[in-house]
C-alpha cells in the first residue's frame, strides 16, 4: 500500500516536468509550421505583387493611314508587295502627325519609341487580310513601348532623376498628351499567353516556354511512368534478390540523388552528340528529365507495391494465380494510387527544373511557339531564368508573372494528382 | 523423385548438454531441457500410425530450411480423404510449415528449400514437371486473418474460377459464385450486397468468403491455417460447421491451436513438436490415450 502511495508521489512531482516537455515540443511544431507559412505567403506576396501587372497591357491608339502610294505604288495587290512594303513609315507619319512639332532625328527617335516596334507587323497582318484597307485612314491599337508601359503602370514615375529615367521628360509630357486625348489605355493582357518570347518585353509572352514545358512534360511522363513503373514491379515482384538486384538498388537511390545537370550532360552527350536528335527539343529535354525523375518514380513505385499486404499475396496466390496474375490483378490496383502520387512528385521535379535543359540547348532564344516535340523550344523554368538575366525593367513583372504561370501548372497538376488517387482509391 | 537425405537430419540434433533425465514436474528453468532431452528421443521416429489407405496426398521424409534453419526434420504424414486431419502444436513447431508445403506455398518465401517428396495422387508435387499455378487449383488454402481481395463479394468468389477458365459465360459464373456461397453458408447473408466489397463483411462472414473462394474452384484438397484464430466463438462454431459439411467432398488439412478445436472437428491429428511430427493417430485416440509423453504434456495443457 505504501509502495503504490510513492509511486503515486513520485509520478505526480514528475508530471510537471513532463507536461512542459510536451509544450516545449508542441511550441516548437507550430513555430516550424508557422515559419514555413511565413516563408510562402512572403514568397506568394512577392511573386503575385510583382507579377500581377504583367497581365495588363498598354495600347496607344494610332490613326493610320493606308497611304497607297507607300504600301503599293502599282496597284499590283500582290502578296509579296504587301508583305515587303514599309508599314513603319506609316506608324512614322501617325506619330508626327499626333505631334507636330516635334523636330530633330533625336527627338523623333524618342516619339517613335511611344510604340512598340511590332506595330507595323500588326499592320502588315491587316492589309494582308484585307487589301481593301488600302487607301482609307483607320484607328488602329498598337502595343505601347515597354517604358510608356512601365510608367502607365506607376513603376516608372516622374519624380525620378531624369537621366536615370528610362523616358525622358519630353516624353512624359506626350504620354500625359495621349492621356487627355483618350488614346491610351491598359487592357488584359492576351498576348502574354498568346506570344513567345521576344527581345522587346512589351511582345514578350510565356506560350512558347509553356507549350515546350508542355510537350517535355508529355514526353517525360509517356516514357517515365510506364518504365519507372515496370522496373518497380520486376525489382519488387520477380527479380531474384542477389547481388546483381542489390547493385541495381543501390545504383538506383544514388541516382535519385545526382545533380540535375549531370543528366543534362549525360542527354547532351548521348541523345544529341550520339544519337544526333534535334537541339533544344523537347523530345530531348523530356528524355533528359525522365533519365531524372525515374528514380524518384522507382522507389516511389516500389515503396507503394512493398506497402500491399502480404496476405492479399497469398490469396491470390493460394487460388493458383500465377505470379503475373497476382500482380496485375491485386497488386498493382493497390499500388497505383502511390505510384501516381510517386510520379507527380516526380512530374513537378522536372516541370520546375531548368539546370539539365540549359545543357541540351533549351535556353536558346526562340520566337516561335513550338507546335511539335521535335521544334526548338524553352521551358517555363528556363524562360524564367532568360527573363529575370534581362535587363529592361519591364522583364521584372513579366519574370513574376511567367512564375505564376508555372506556380498555376504545378498547382493543375497536384489537383490532377489529388482527382485520380481519390478514383483509383474509391475503384479498389 | 526422392532427394537423398542431407546429412542434417541422419546426425543427431545437437549433443546434449544435461544428463537430467527428469520428467516435466521440475522447475520451469529444467523443463526447457527435459523437453529438448523427448524431442531428441522422437528423433524423426513418429509415434502412431502416419499412413492412411489410399491416400490423396502422402509427405515421405520431408525437411524444410529457411536458410540456415531447419524448420521441419523428416517429416511423413499421409492425408486422406474425405476426412479432417488437424495439425497441433506449440508456436513455431513447424505445423504451418508443413502445411504450406502441401500446395507449395514455401515457393514463395525466399531462402525457402523443401526436401523429401510429397505426392498427390502418386505424383511428385515438387517434380519439375508439375506446374504451381495447377497445384493451387488443386489444394485450395484458407488463411489465418480473413484475407478478402478489396474487391466486390461477387469478384472476390469468381475470381478463381475466371483465372482457370472455370466457367464459359456470365450465367456459369453466376451459378459458381451463388453454389461456392451456399455452401460456405454465407448466400443468404450476402445474395442482396454481391457487389459490395468483401471488405465490408463482419471477420466471421469474411472467413466463411475466403472458404467460398476456395471452394469456387473446386479443389481436392483444402489446407486451412488456423482459420479461426481471429474470430469469435460464435464465427468459430460456424466454421467449424462448416468444416464437417465440407469433409464429404474434401480432404481438409487444419492447422489450429486450439485443441478443443482439433478434437471438434477432425478425424486424425498429427502433433508436431519443434520440426518434428512427434504422434500421428485417430483423434479419439490422441485426446484419450497419448503415447508420446511429448504429446500427453502438450494436451494435458502442461507447456504450449
Amino acid at each position: 500500500m505504501s509502495k503504490g502511495v510513492r509511486t503515486a508521489e513520485l509520478v505526480e512531482k514528475g508530471l510537471k516536468r513532463r507536461y512542459r516537455a510536451e509544450w516545449m515540443f508542441q511550441a516548437y511544431g507550430i513555430a516550424a509550421v508557422s515559419l514555413g507559412i511565413i516563408f510562402v505567403l512572403f514568397l506568394f506576396y512577392s511573386v503575385i505583387s510583382k507579377g500581377y501587372t504583367s497581365f495588363a497591357q498598354t495600347y496607344v491608339q494610332l490613326e493610320i493611314q493606308y497611304d497607297e502610294q507607300i504600301i503599293d505604288p502599282e496597284g499590283a495587290r500582290d502578296i509579296e508587295t504587301l508583305r515587303m512594303a514599309d508599314y513603319m513609315s506609316l506608324v512614322r507619319t501617325s506619330l508626327k502627325d499626333m505631334f507636330p512639332q516635334v523636330e530633330g532625328r533625336a527627338n523623333l527617335r524618342k516619339l517613335y519609341e511611344l510604340v512598340s516596334s511590332n506595330a507595323p507587323f500588326r499592320l502588315q497582318n491587316r492589309v494582308m487580310d484585307d487589301p481593301a484597307l488600302l487607301g482609307t485612314t483607320q484607328k488602329v491599337w498598337v502595343l505601347a513601348g515597354d517604358e510608356v508601359d512601365q510608367f502607365m503602370k506607376g513603376q516608372i514615375t516622374a519624380d525620378e532623376e531624369e537621366s536615370t529615367r528610362p523616358l525622358n521628360d519630353q516624353q512624359l509630357a506626350w504620354i500625359g498628351v495621349l492621356e487627355q486625348r483618350g488614346v491610351i489605355e491598359k487592357r488584359f493582357n492576351t498576348e502574354f499567353f498568346t506570344n513567345g518570347d521576344s527581345r522587346e518585353p512589351e511582345q514578350a509572352g510565356v506560350a512558347g516556354a509553356a507549350m515546350g514545358s508542355f510537350f517535355t512534360l508529355i514526353v517525360t511522363l509517356l516514357l517515365s511512368f510506364p518504365i519507372g513503373v515496370a522496373s518497380a514491379v520486376y525489382l519488387e515482384e520477380f527479380a531474384p534478390r542477389n547481388r546483381w538486384t542489390d547493385l541495381i538498388e543501390v545504383n538506383i537511390n544514388n541516382l535519385a540523388a545526382v545533380p540535375s545537370i549531370v543528366f543534362g550532360l549525360l542527354g547532351l552527350a548521348v541523345f544529341i552528340n550520339f544519337f544526333g536528335l534535334p537541339r533544344s527539343a523537347p523530345l530531348v529535354g523530356g528524355l533528359v528529365l525522365t533519365l531524372m525523375t525515374l528514380p524518384t518514380i522507382i522507389i516511389a513505385s516500389r515503396a507503394s507495391l512493398k506497402a500491399v499486404p502480404p496476405s492479399i499475396r497469398e490469396a491470390a496466390l493460394g487460388m493458383g494465380a500465377s505470379q503475373i496474375q497476382m500482380v496485375a490483378h491485386h497488386v498493382l490496383p493497390l499500388a497505383m494510387p502511390g505510384m501516381l502520387t510517386g510520379t507527380i512528385i516526380g512530374m513537378a521535379r522536372a516541370l520546375g527544373e531548368s539546370a539539365p535543359l540549359l545543357m541540351i540547348g533549351m535556353v536558346a532564344f526562340i520566337v516561335d511557339v513550338p507546335q511539335a516535340i521535335t521544334d526548338p523550344s524553352t521551358a517555363l523554368p528556363v524562360q524564367i531564368y532568360l527573363w529575370a538575366d534581362s535587363p529592361e525593367r519591364a522583364f521584372v513583372e513579366r519574370t513574376s508573372g511567367a512564375i505564376m504561370v508555372l506556380l498555376l501548372f504545378l498547382l493543375l497538376m497536384n489537383g490532377l494528382a489529388v482527382i485520380l488517387r481519390n478514383r483509383f482509391e474509391r475503384r479498389w | 523423385m526422392n532427394t537423398p537425405l542431407t546429412e542434417e537430419h541422419t546426425a543427431p540434433a545437437a549433443a546434449p548438454v544435461e544428463d537430467s533425465h527428469a520428467g516435466i514436474n521440475v522447475k520451469p528453468s529444467q523443463r526447457k531441457h527435459a523437453i529438448a532431452d523427448l524431442a531428441q528421443q522422437a528423433g524423426g521416429k513418429t509415434v502412431g500410425v502416419v499412413s492412411v489407405d489410399d491416400p490423396i496426398m502422402s509427405a515421405k521424409g520431408v525437411n524444410v530450411y529457411y536458410g540456415d534453419k531447419h524448420a521441419i526434420r523428416e517429416v511423413s504424414l499421409d492425408i486422406g480423404r474425405n476426412q479432417v486431419i488437424s495439425m497441433i502444436g506449440p508456436s513455431g513447431c513447424g505445423k504451418s510449415t508443413f502445411l504450406r508445403c502441401l500446395n507449395r506455398m514455401n515457393d514463395t518465401i525466399e531462402g525457402a528449400r523443401v526436401t523429401g517428396s510429397i505426392t498427390m495422387e502418386g505424383r511428385d508435387i515438387y517434380d519439375r514437371r508439375q506446374d504451381v499455378v495447377q497445384l493451387r487449383a488443386r489444394v485450395g488454402m484458407v488463411f489465418q486473418k480473413p484475407n478478402p481481395f478489396p474487391k466486390s463479394i461477387y469478384e472476390n468468389v469468381s475470381y478463381g474460377p475466371r483465372i482457370h477458365g472455370l466457367a464459359s459465360d456470365r450465367v456459369e459464373m453466376d451459378e459458381i459464385v451463388q453454389t461456392s456461397l451456399q455452401r460456405a453458408g454465407l448466400w443468404e447473408e450476402v445474395k442482396d450486397r454481391l457487389l459490395q466489397p468483401g471488405t465490408s463483411l463482419s471477420g466471421g462472414q469474411q472467413q466463411r468468403l475466403c472458404i467460398a473462394r476456395a471452394i469456387a474452384i473446386d479443389p481436392e484438397v483444402i489446407l486451412m491455417d488456423e482459420p479461426c484464430s481471429a474470430l469469435d466463438p460464435i464465427a468459430t462454431a460456424r466454421i467449424e460447421d462448416l468444416i464437417d459439411e465440407l469433409r464429404a467432398s474434401y480432404a481438409i488439412c487444419i492447422v489450429t491451436h486450439s485443441m478443443q478445436q482439433a478434437a471438434r472437428v477432425s478425424q486424425r491429428t498429427a502433433y508436431f513438436h519443434l520440426g518434428d511430427l512427434i504422434e500421428v493417430g485417430e483423434t479419439d485416440r490422441i485426446f484419450t490415450n497419448p503415447r508420446h509423453k511429448l504429446t500427453e504434456d502438450y494436451i494435458t495443457g502442461r507447456f504450449g
